[in-house]
């Protein structure tokens, strides 16, 4: 087992595109959290080279189409680009279907671009973490840039794009009065304004909406730029890359933010080991710590018994 | 704690599979009846869009670490096409992604195929349950394989 | 222009008047008498692929309103009953099959064949490599070449094509869509070597991009490149070869796609429509290029749903032409068509009862006043027909016209109460759809935002599910089935044709003006660039430099990129 860990490690570091997608398999699968983990451990002191960035924004909007064409470009620049995109599972069946990539096929294989889709099941942190590990995966594997793809909507995805370096909210003339509602989840957390689908009614305006708003918003150093795009025409483009280098560069200088992204990534980690210890527990388990027929019977209530076996259930050492 | 036993992993892991037509075809009406059936048996679905090349194919079922390829024709170009991404799976040396056929393939091409791995070889008309059930099983072959229990 | 905008929901209104009331004496029937006749009353649900409930039956209080007014007689406004005065006794309908397959040599000599048995019709299929606008010589072109059709890669491959085939005195059908700009302007230059002037040349491309993105997906670039070529098409074709019909607007592939009877109805009209108003926006006369449009139409196996779909589609694009386009004359408003049996109703599972299948279908054409048919063989579910079946399929239509009787009176149907209930229907709803695509932004946006493609991704899907539920029966698939059938002889085209054909491309490639040739694509690269200029001159240019159907169609590449379809799943 661990010399299988070990193998797929090393895969990842000689850049092995089999070995990459099957760590990437492996961290997405919750029966193989150990394994996973295991090849975690063993790459991540070759990560942090890669600069992440987040592309978000309602559907519709054309991020893929984005991505694809901006993968593109950077490839054209010289930089290793990978992508992950995460999909949205259909809720009556768990299945899904991974769509994102059809809008960027034909440049992905010709132009070197890793991608993968993710789907979104599963526990409400089983997703960003198995996001997050795979980034983890690419970044170790010498891409120069790796972008994430999110529709930005519920907790999960904002947990996902806690990681980037850099996050751009697309959105789209025509959203109607959606447009507000999604400003106000997404400003606080963009770097980056893209609107794209310059070539539609309202395009402009959509952009002097946002600035406007921007105006009103306390900024820090970072001045966020909104960029407009038209993808029909590949237009934009160039500006779109300076934004997000520019940001990368600005992020990498701040420590803060350094330390900040490691707490987060203890904290997941953490919360995912408590997870995992209290979902293994049962019945009989739960009988071992505490007399649950007795805590029935005198009607004690849940939270009081939660903080009794915490303890015994989180200590490592159990 | 989750045991590591390899027999267990994967175990929750939807079936991971690419639907793609490696020809010049665009005949896409049962690829997306087969995307909407598979994904209501609960699998995980990838098409590769319009006229994709085997090279594609493969560097997609790679990228995504499918269990599954599924292939349709319906231009008669089968015997050839469906070769070269055999060939080109076999010249990368991947073993553990099994491909499974369909489209308008005579019954006297379908030996051919099995030959180069190539199952299943369904005709129009064959039952969503069929074929589903066929992917489940190559599915598991793939995993064994991927686990290195085969 | 308000009013023009409104257009779909005021007809909407207007026809939702017309069916409301039902007959008074069914629901008195269905109580007293077919209520005690049948105490057990079975579930089984009556339904045909538009999703429209089946009564038990239909009576006169179910055809409200002005009936002799929405019929017209034939040859007369709206054209319900058809669009000629004597319709089949004046002639039968065209009996065209499809043709194409492997070189041009090949193909040739099969023209040759029909002409000499009194065919003047000609109908060409050509190969995948051809349809994508790839060149034989191609590495994706390997095993296709010459497969579903015949291949032709430039000009030269056009010339023999025609080689002995006097352009003057045939018509051609060329059944060809992305790149039909570019066979056209080959079949121009060939038509030019042999001194027939344009305007006497006749045939038709089909031409219909639309559907290639709603449907069969064989387009090169964006939409707007093709629609453009398209226009450029129409009004070089209006001013130069006044025979030609330049869009053959086709439900077929819409159908085969998975579509209902009203979603191919509604869906190629409103092709339809949108070539109308991209002909006004070019600044042609509606009376002037109308009459050049025609349709192509499926016809599936629910027998009264086929002739309901075909006689509401006259109905609809007489008055829409009429009303909202401004069309005069007769000429401009009449729905001319051809009809090809469903390829979908097939099965590989005892194919001679496909023969079966076809002739319903067939006859469902002829009573939905077909100006031409296309009858399909009974191994088209496998492969390319072979010669015996395509005889057996044409046979169908002699018996049809010469054995059977219906075509001895022009539309017997017409006054079934049952017909004209389904005929009004599938207008209201086809003009339900006419008015969601209008909120949708219009038939282009509909299509490129997946909203067209997606209805019918549903309707396959949920057609599926009632063939796998036993819902919807389909003979020798999921009823009557047989074990271990044995195989069908087919037809299967032998590699030659590919090694010939490169072999000639290869040497007209060797041999040719190089700097003739890309001084051609040059200019055409120029043209394509203003979007004023009509592209037709430069492509018959550049087919006559012997450029080849690649090098042409990677200028467009090359400008304009591909298009990558939106997800519908």
């Amino acid at each position: 087992m661990m010399k299988k860990a070990d193998d797929i490690a090393n895969g990842i570091r000689a850049g092995d595109l089999r070995s990459i997608s099957r760590a990437i398999t492996l961290v997405e699968d919750l029966n193989s959290l150990t394994i996973g983990r295991e090849i975690i451990k063993n790459i991540y002191a070759g990560t942090g080279k890669a600069g992440i960035v987040g592309i978000t924004g309602p559907p519709g909007v054309g991020k893929s189409t984005i991505i694809g064409n901006l993968s593109s470009k950077l490839k054209a620049k010289g930089k290793k680009v990978a992508i992950i995109a995460v999909d949205a599972s259909s809720p009556f069946t768990n299945g899904s279907f991974l769509g994102n990539r059809i809008r960027m096929q034909g440049n992905l294989y010709r132009d070197g671009i890793y991608m993968r889709s993710l789907s979104s099941r599963g526990s409400s942190g089983g997703l960003s973490r198995s996001t997050w590990d795979a980034v983890r995966i690419l970044d170790a594997a010498g891409f120069d840039r790796i972008i994430v793809e999110t529709v930005g909507a519920g907790q999960a995805d904002l947990d996902i794009l806690g990681m980037a370096h850099t996050i751009a909210v697309v959105l789209a003339p025509g959203l109607g009065d959606g447009i507000q509602a999604i400003k106000a989840g997404l400003m606080e957390i963009a770097n980056v304004f893209i609107i794209n689908k310059m070539d539609r009614d309202g395009a402009f305006i959509a952009m002097k909406d946002i600035e406007d708003s921007l105006a009103l918003t306390p900024q820090n150093e970072w001045k966020i730029p909104v960029i407009g795009l038209d993808s029909m025409k590949m237009e934009g483009y160039d500006d779109l890359i300076a934004a997000l280098e520019a940001h990368l560069s600005f992020a990498a200088k701040d420590k803060g933010n350094e330390k900040s992204r490691f707490f987060h990534e203890v904290k997941a980690a953490l919360l995912m080991e408590a997870e995992s210890r209290i979902n293994s527990l049962t019945v009989s388990s739960m009988s071992g710590i505490t007399d649950l027929d007795r805590k029935i019977r005198d009607k004690v209530n849940p939270y009081t018994v939660a903080e009794e076996i915490s303890r015994s259930v989180l200590d490592p050492s159990s | 704690m989750v045991d590591g036993k390899s027999q267990s992993l994967f175990k929750d892991k939807p079936i991971k599979v690419l639907l793609a037509k490696p020809g010049i075809d665009g005949h896409d009406r049962g690829m997306f009846v087969l995307a909407k059936a598979f994904r209501d048996a609960g699998m995980d679905v990838l098409y590769a869009g319009l006229l994709p090349t085997p090279e594609e194919v493969i560097d997609t079922a790679v990228n995504e670490d499918v269990d599954v390829i599924a292939l349709s024709l319906l231009n008669g170009a089968h015997l050839v096409v469906f070769r070269k991404v055999a060939d080109l799976m076999k010249k990368k040396g991947i073993d553990d992604i099994a491909i499974v056929g369909g489209g308008t393939i005579p019954d006297s091409d379908k030996p051919k195929l099995e030959k180069i791995g190539i199952t299943g070889n369904y005709g129009p008309g064959t039952p969503l349950k069929t074929i589903i059930d066929h992917i489940t099983e190559r599915a598991a072959e793939a995993r064994s394989r991927k686990l290195g229990i085969a | 222009m308000n009013d023009v905008s409104s257009f779909w929901s005021e007809k909407l209104k207007k026809l939702d008047e017309r069916d409301k009331t039902g007959d008074p004496a069914y629901a008195s029937w269905k109580r007293e008498v077919l209520g005690k006749w049948r105490k057990d009353s079975q579930e089984k649900e009556y339904t045909n692929s538009s999703s429209m409930p089946i009564k038990e039956i239909y009576l006169p209080g179910d055809l409200e309103g002005d009936l002799a007014g929405r019929l017209g007689l034939p040859g007369v406004f709206p054209f319900t009953r058809g669009i000629y005065p004597d319709m089949y006794r004046g002639r039968y309908w065209t009996m065209r099959m499809f043709s194409g397959f492997g070189t041009p040599e090949d193909t040739n000599s099969r023209l040759k064949y029909l002409i000499q048995h009194g065919e003047s019709g000609l109908s060409i299929a050509f190969d995948m490599p051809t349809l994508y606008g790839y060149d034989c010589i191609n590495e994706r072109a390997e095993g296709e070449v010459g497969k579903c059709g015949v291949n032709v890669s430039m000009l030269k491959d056009m010339e023999v094509l025609f080689n002995g085939i006097d352009l003057g005195k045939v018509s051609t059908s060329m059944t060809i869509n992305a790149p039909a700009i570019v066979l056209l302007a080959m079949y121009m230059a060939v038509a030019k070597k042999q001194g027939v002037p344009l305007d006497s040349i006749s045939g038709t491309v089909q031409a219909d991009i639309l559907k290639e993105y709603i449907a069969q997906k064989e387009w090169i670039f964006p939409p707007e490149v093709h629609l453009r070529m398209i226009r450029d098409m129409m009004v070089f074709c209006t001013q130069n070869a006044p025979r030609w019909n330049y869009i053959s607007i086709s439900g077929y592939h819409i159908r085969e796609a998975g579509a209902s009877a009203v979603q191919e109805l509604a869906f190629t009209l409103a092709d339809g429509f949108h070539y109308v108003e991209m002909g006004k926006a070019a600044g042609l006369s509606v009376d002037e290029f109308a009459p050049r449009l025609s349709f192509f139409f499926n016809s599936s196996i629910n027998f009264f749903e086929e002739i309901a779909k075909m006689r509401a589609a006259r109905r609809i694009w007489a008055t829409v032409l009429r009303e909202k386009y401004g069309a005069s004359t007769e000429r401009a408003i009449m729905l001319k068509f051809h009809t090809q049996t469903s390829g979908y109703t097939l099965t590989w599972q005892q194919p001679l009862n496909n023969i079966v299948r076809t002739t319903i279908e067939a006859m469902a054409g002829v009573l939905g006043g077909t100006q031409s048919l296309h009858t399909n063989s009974y191994d088209e579910a496998w492969a390319l027909p072979s010669e015996n079946a395509v005889k057996v399929a044409l046979r169908t239509q002699q018996i049809l016209a010469e054995e059977s009787g219906i075509a001895d009176t022009i539309d017997p149907l017409g006054g079934s109460y049952y017909v004209e209930w389904l005929t009004d229907e599938m207008e209201r709803q086809a003009y339900l759809y006419f008015d969601r695509i209008e909120k949708a932004g219009g038939i282009l946006n509909a299509i490129k935002t997946g909203y067209i493609q997606k209805e019918i991704a549903n309707t396959s899907y949920r057609r599926q599910l009632r063939i796998e539920t036993g819902k919807e029966i389909m003979v020798g698939v999921n009823r009557y089935v047989e074990e271990n059938e044995p195989p069908i002889k087919i037809l299967r085209i032998s590699r030659k044709a590919q090694i010939s054909q490169r072999k000639r491309l290869t040497e007209v490639l060797a041999s040719r003006d190089q700097e003739r040739v890309r001084h051609s694509l040059e200019k055409l690269e120029g043209a394509m660039k203003d979007e004023n200029e009509n592209l037709m001159p430069y492509m018959i240019d550049a087919v006559e430099s012997y450029a080849t159907l690649e090098e042409i169609s990677n200028v467009g590449r090359k400008l304009y990129g591909g298009w990558k379809e939106p997800v519908i799943v």
